[in-house]
């Protein structure tokens, strides 16, 4: 019997099922032991007011003084909050004569950078284009690999 | 204060994001060094087939541009485990998890040959897979207890995390470091390059452990 299993479990090809399979019975598992308790008191709040134009990024205060960041280590990252409500003037042009310049964090210079993610939390997101550039590393070999 | 891996002696700040070295995560970061240095030192083993029934004998080349590719691989999978060792913060756990698995699919997957291809196929497969449990059960930590840090959670102030949402994290870290179990199978038997598989396993061997150590923290 063992023998039997082990042999099954011993094809590559078997272990996306067989994971998939654990997958389903851990989800199972967590379905059963619903709910957990959301706890409202959170680390990063998130706030949106909808009547700002700078909608889902805005986090507040005026330009060249600091807001409030909330972090976990306050101490670690003093300078927060002095960026997040930069604006150049494009950006300050656009910001005023339309309504969509939140949902643009990327597309121009001197944009709404969100503090949370480049300051307080800026390893992850030093980690995660990492993980990027191996996936094209890995990628771009396998592609121009000489046959 | 993280009483499974003892007292941390020294702490690397980046922002949220706070490094910790107690002795376990040291053991472990300072194992992660050593492999890679050994594989940054080493070179790749020379397989010969003997040819049955003659004098034959078939020797397998490595080529410059694969070693270079699978040092670098090699490499990077060490830095990404150290990363992870010592890390006090779960998604940034994750992170460095599903580097770590992406990479050892680069150092399977840069092997030509069409079974290890397979083989690489399959892994990338789970390891994409596994992302959803692993990176939703570091999104249940912070919806459970409202916070991701580490040294927060071991204080025991904080509400426990459910055992569900640990083993979602388990799973998905069962499922970044699956490839060794099958590439050891793989690999050191039909492909060349001996060194590089090794840290493939064990960098899946070091995040096994820093799991268990970090669902028993929270």
């Amino acid at each position: 019997m063992i023998r039997r299993i082990s042999n099954v479990i011993s094809h590559f090809d078997h272990i996306l099922p067989l994971f998939a399979a654990a997958c389903a019975i851990i989800a199972a598992i967590a379905i059963i032991s619903l709910p957990f308790t959301y706890v409202p008191d959170q680390l990063y709040p998130k706030t949106i007011n909808r009547a700002s134009n700078l909608d889902p990024y805005d986090r507040g205060g005026p330009p060249f003084t600091q807001a409030v960041i909330h972090s976990q280590y306050p101490g670690n990252s003093p300078s927060a909050g002095y960026v997040t409500t930069y604006l150049t003037p494009f950006s300050r042009f656009l910001a005023d004569s339309t309504a969509h310049l939140g949902t643009t964090i990327v597309a121009h210079p001197g944009g709404i950078l969100d503090e949370i993610l480049y300051n307080t939390r800026g390893l992850d997101t030093v980690v995660e284009p990492t993980i990027l550039f191996i996936a094209f590393a890995i990628a771009s070999y396998l592609f121009r690999r000489e046959e | 204060m993280i009483a499974v891996g003892g007292e941390p002696f020294y702490y690397l700040e980046f922002g949220d994001i706070v490094l910790y070295f107690s002795p376990v995560t040291t053991t472990l970061f300072v194992l992660a060094l050593l492999f890679t240095l050994f594989v940054l030192a080493s070179r790749p083993e020379r397989q010969v087939d003997i040819a049955f029934g003659s004098d034959a004998y078939l020797a397998k080349v490595i080529t410059p541009g694969e070693l270079h590719f699978r040092k670098f691989m090699a490499t990077a999978c060490g830095l990404a485990s150290m990363g992870a060792m010592v890390t006090g913060d779960v998604f940034d756990f994750t992170l460095f998890a599903s580097l770590v698995g992406i990479t050892n699919i680069g150092i399977v997957a840069a092997v030509k040959n069409r079974h290890v291809q397979n083989a690489a196929y399959q892994y990338g497969l789970v390891s994409l897979s596994a992302t959803v449990p692993l990176f939703s059960g570091a999104a249940m930590v912070a919806a459970t207890t409202g916070t991701l840090s580490l040294i927060e959670l071991a204080k025991g102030t904080y509400p426990a995390v459910p055992l569900a949402v640990k083993s979602f994290l388990v799973l998905g870290i069962i499922g970044e470091g699956m490839a060794p179990f099958y590439a050891a199978k793989a690999e050191m038997f039909r492909a060349p390059g001996a060194p590089y598989v090794i840290m493939c396993s064990l960098s899946s061997l070091l995040i096994f452990l820093r799991v268990v150590e970090i669902a028993m923290t929270m």
